[in-house]
This record gives structure tokens, sequence and C-alpha cells, in this order.
């Protein structure tokens, strides 16, 4: 195993996980010398119920904290203007810290609040790029909805600006949240169509994390045990989703990845998932599943010994011996491309294995033929392509994407491969 | 003893990486305006970049360092080796000048060099992308293949870069980027 020759590594999350833990909001609290609160979550996340048994568990034990508001209107493109106006009402009701409940988009929303709260800003831009933010914010507790982004354990915030047509990405350590809180009710009733894409968004933090340029031995233990724990309770979860050491597992995996890719970036996988997203609209996880396996397939030549050893945490350990060692990286996709299929299975086809599948709740397709170009444009100017460790120009990108389209293999001899790296020798 | 006689020790001061570094940074920075106005392919990066765009490329704390923006027909320009005065669109820095030598005398190539956490990048990242793009093809035409291999992810092949457009273009850039128009 290579160490990098210099990497810089940094987890400071406190995260309390279990069956209850919820219980424990008050306490971090009080220890973060705040008592004063503001919820700031979506309208889904409220809906269901999840923010009452946020505001139950707070009330339950004898403390003085009080939630000062609760803003659940945060949209699923939340952007600039969402966090001014959280902002302010922040002020206006005297809030002291912010506790998050949700998926990526809150969670992105709430750490641009807490920017304008604790520095007392009006203007967000001033603040992005690296080092831009000089001191300790003020406490944010971050509570996932989904085990799939991993937003609770990263240093990142994307927000877009819809007026200038941009996303605007902040990074510090101090966007860390001060805790995170793991609690299995909080997805006891995400359903399996949710499920399924977003555990595979961790898988893909996981296995990029492991294979791309910003590895580092840190990150890779956290990356090995993501992948392992949604090897093992996936599927189970998607067949009962009442289970709840199940439910406990995939948030542990999605925080696991999300440790794991804070630290050491993605690659091509999110750059295009990126795009698809920004060009069609299609959630995240959804092109994370589909196109996971084509960029560990892309790369082979590359890191292809990388995707090898995740065979162990993909297969197991009999599995994985049993496999000679020029086989594994193949047989490593392979599974991931099984994963999707069973998935497809078990959820009665509502998984989508392939981009030309993917539909919305109308039934109509999302990412039409010939929107690849569009997607493969704004692909390029996304920064995770700087971590993948084969180059991608448009050419390429299309030739990728038109191959995720159709759910056919990568033709190999279409890869334009700079010196081979990858340290076992794949066998086509 | 007193200590004012003795000479301030500045940690890492280094004066012969420091002029490698200048001389570097001053020519890959003329030479982008150059190959702005040259190649293709850079030219039409320059074309989607924001009218305000002003790139700072340098070395923390104290630089060296290069400003490359458009100017007011929206033509890239060099705009000199300082910081000072400029309002800066994006800002790439290397955060120390032993990081800086090993990415600019290609021990480490550049993708290498942002996964070891050598730059700091600020402002808008769908820039910055462009112009790691204009700085891979920039070095193409600046150094020979050999030494450009170590610095891009993949050099690009003959169908990709024709032989001729290379040379003709690594002499027009040459010249420009000297002789600064
Ligand atoms: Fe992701």
């Amino acid at each position: 195993m290579d160490t990098q020759k210099y990497y810089e590594f940094c987890t400071r999350v406190k995260t309390i996980s279990g069956h209850n833990s919820l219980e424990e909001i008050p306490q971090a609290l009080m220890d973060l010398n705040a008592k004063s609160p503001m919820i700031i979550t979506d309208k889904g996340v409220s809906a269901v119920g999840l923010i009452q048994l946020v505001q139950d568990a707070i009330k339950k034990s004898k403390n003085k904290i009080e939630i000062k508001v609760i803003f659940d209107d945060v949209p699923a493109d939340s952007d600039i203007t969402t966090v001014n106006e959280i902002a302010k009402l922040y002020k206006e009701k005297g809030c002291d810290s912010i506790i998050t409940v949700g998926g990526g988009s809150p969670m992105d929303t709430a750490k641009g609040v807490n920017i304008l709260v604790s520095e007392d800003a009006d203007d967000l831009m001033q603040f992005t790029g690296a080092g831009a933010i000089k001191r300790r914010l003020n406490p944010l507790i971050a509570i996932p909805t989904t085990s799939g982004t991993g937003s609770e354990m990263t240093l990142v915030a994307v927000i877009a600006d819809h007026s200038k047509n941009k996303k605007m990405a902040f990074t510090s350590y101090f966007l860390l949240p001060d805790v995170a809180i793991l609690d299995s009710r909080m997805t006891l009733t995400l359903p399996d169509f949710l499920t399924a894409p977003t555990a595979m968004d961790a898988l893909t933090h996981a296995c990029e994390a492991y294979t791309c340029l910003a590895k580092n031995p840190l990150s890779d233990s956290a990356a090995l045990f993501a992948i392992e724990l949604i090897r093992d309770n996936l599927l189970n979860v998607i067949k009962k989703p009442k289970d709840a050491n199940g439910r406990l597992a995939l948030a542990n995996a999605s925080a696991l990845a999300g440790i794991a890719f804070s630290n050491s970036m993605v690659g091509m996988v999110h750059t295009i998932g990126h795009a698809i997203g920004g060009v069609c609209h299609v959630p995240h996880g959804v092109a994370m599943s589909i196109l996971l396996p084509y960029g560990l397939e892309y790369n082979l030549h590359k890191t292809g010994h990388l995707t090898g050893e995740l065979l162990l945490p993909l297969a197991g350990s009999e599995k994985f011996a049993a496999i000679p060692k020029e086989l594994r990286p193949l047989k490593s996709i392979e599974i991931i491309r099984q994963l999707n299929e069973d998935l497809h299975k078990a959820t009665g086809g509502r998984h989508s294995r392939f981009l030309s599948e993917v539909r919305n709740r109308e039934g109509t397709q999302m990412i039409p033929k010939d929107k690849i170009r569009d997607i493969a444009l704004t692909a390029q100017n996304d920064g995770s392509i700087f971590y993948n460790p084969e180059e991608l120009d448009l050419e390429d990108l299309i030739m990728v994407i038109e191959a995720a389209w159709e759910g056919v293999p990568i033709d190999r001899k279409k890869i334009k491969m700079s010196k081979e790296t990858s340290k076992v020798k794949i066998k086509i | 003893m007193r200590i004012e006689n003795y000479p301030e020790i500045i940690p890492g001061k280094n004066p012969f990486k420091k002029i490698y570094l200048a001389i570097f940074l001053w020519i890959t920075g003329r030479a982008i305006q150059a190959a702005a106005r040259t190649d293709r392919v850079v030219k039409k990066e320059f074309e989607m970049l924001p009218d305000d765009f002003m790139l700072y490329l340098g070395v923390s704390p104290n630089g060296p360092g290069f400003v490359v923006g458009k100017d007011s027909n929206g033509k890239a320009k060099y705009m000199g080796a300082k910081l000072k005065g400029k309002s800066i669109t994006l800002k790439m820095i290397i955060k120390n000048i032993e990081a800086a030598f090993l990415v600019f005398t290609f021990q480490e190539s550049t993708a290498v060099g942002f996964a070891h956490d050598r730059f700091m990048v600020s402002g808008n990242l769908d820039e910055a992308c462009r112009i790691g793009r204009v700085l891979d093809i920039v070095e193409i035409y600046l150094l020979p293949k050999i030494i450009t291999k170590l610095a891009v992810k993949r050099y690009p092949n003959w169908k990709q870069m024709s032989p001729i457009r290379k040379h003709v273009g690594r002499v027009i850039i040459y010249t420009r980027a000297i002789l600064g128009f």
C-alpha cells in the first residue's frame, strides 16, 4: 500500500449514533453553550413527522432549550435567496444555533446560513473559496434523514445562485458540523426507491475516495468500512424496511463515506453526476448508482489495483481470496452492476440501472439522448474532474455517458489511455 | 550580545527556487496571453470566461505570481506579477515555495499537486476548470513532450493536437510571450 507523500485530513464531528440518539440533542446543545436553536429542514421531512420527533426529544428532558423557530421550506434546489431569508429569520428570532434535519439540500443551506449569521454578513459570496472563513461559526447540529450525502461529516457546502446561474462551493473546516446525530428513526420511513439510490451515493463516495488521486490511509479505512456496511445491510433494508439495526448501519456507512470523501474528494462519477443533475434534474443518488461502475471501469488502467482491493469489502473475504488478483478489478465492477440489478428487482423496477431508464413521477424519460452533449459540456467544468485519475475531454465524457445511457459496458478500445499505472494487468 | 547585530533569518527562504519560480511564472503568464490569441481552443475557453475575469496564480505568502485577465476588448491580457490593486475573480495559490517548486519542476503533476492539497483555490470552480485546461495546453506549447508528460495527466495524441499545430503554435507563442503582443 502506498501512502500519499503529503495529505491533510480532518474530522472533528462529534457523532452520536443509536436508536434513541435524538434525546441527546439538549445535552449536545448545552455542551456548545447554546439554548435557542433554529431548525432548518424541508417540507418532505416535516410532513412525515420527523421534526415532531426532534421536538419531542428536546421537550422530553428537563432543560432550558427552546426551539425559537422552525423553517421547513428549504426547496430541493435551494439557493442564495433561501439562505438570506433564513439568516434574516435567525437574527429576528434571536437564535444562537442551528439544528438541520434532512438530506443534502437543508444541510448545505444551513451551512450557508451559519456563515452569514456567525460572521454577521449580508453577502455570502465573499466567503467562497478556501480560507475565506476565518473563525469558528455558531453551533450547528446535523441530523441526516437519508443515508447518502454524508453532509453531516463534510467541510463543504454547495450553494447555487440561480440569478447568475452559478454554483458556489464553500469549503472550510469551520463548516464541519459540531455534532452529527444518527438515529435509526430518522430513516425508518424512507421508501425503498429513495433508500437505494442514496445508499449508492454513499457507496460511490467510498469507492471514489479510495480510488481517486487524493486518497490517503485515514480516508481509506473509513471508505472500506462504509462499503462493508452497505454490502451487509442495503438489500436487507430494502426487503425489510423496518429493520432499525440495518437502518442505523446504513446511516453509519453514509457518515463513514462522508468522512472519506470530505478528505479525499471524488472523481468522474460525481463529475458526470453533478452535470446530469444540473442539466436534467435527475436526483443525485440515481445518477451515482448508474455511473459508479462506469467510473471504475474508465480508470481501470490507472487504478485497477485499487478497484481490485475494493473486492474485499464488496464481496467478503472468502470470495476475495478465491478470485485471482488480476480478475479482482473487473469482479468489483461486476458486483456493483449486480447490486444495481438486485435493487432494481427488489424495488419493483423503480431503481434505475441505466440513464435511458430514469423516469420522473409522471413516467417521462428524464435524460433524452439529445441532452448527452450538454451534460458533457457541463461536466467539463465540475471541480471533481481534477481528482479523477485519468483525463476526460469532451469526447471521452460523451463516450462514457453514451455507454451509461444504453446500459452497456465501456468499449475499452475507445479509452485514450495515458501511461498505465495500475499494479495489476487488467485481463479483458 | 546585541540581537539587532544578527541578520533576521527568514524560514524557508531559498533564492534559487524563488528565482526559478519567478521566471517560470513570468513566462507562463505571458504565454497564456499569447496562447489565447493563437490557439483556437484556448481562445474559446477565454471567450467563455466572464468579462471581469481576472486570475492570480501565485505562491503564498508573497509570490512570485502573475495576473492574467480580460482587457476592455475581452482579450486575454497579462497584467503583471503583482496582486495589489486588482480585483481578482479567481485566485489559485500554492501554499509555499517548496510545494510550488515540486509542481513547477514537474516532480509532481498539476493534478497530483491538487490532490496533495498544494493549492488553495478561491472563486468560481468552473473558471478554475477552464484555467486548468488552459494551463495544460500552454505547457504543451512551452515545454518539450518529455517534460510536459510529467505535468499533464494525458499528453494529447496527434489526432487531438497535430504536430503542425503544436510546433507552429510553439514558435508563435514563444515569440509573442517574450515580445508581449
Ligand atoms: Fe455524492
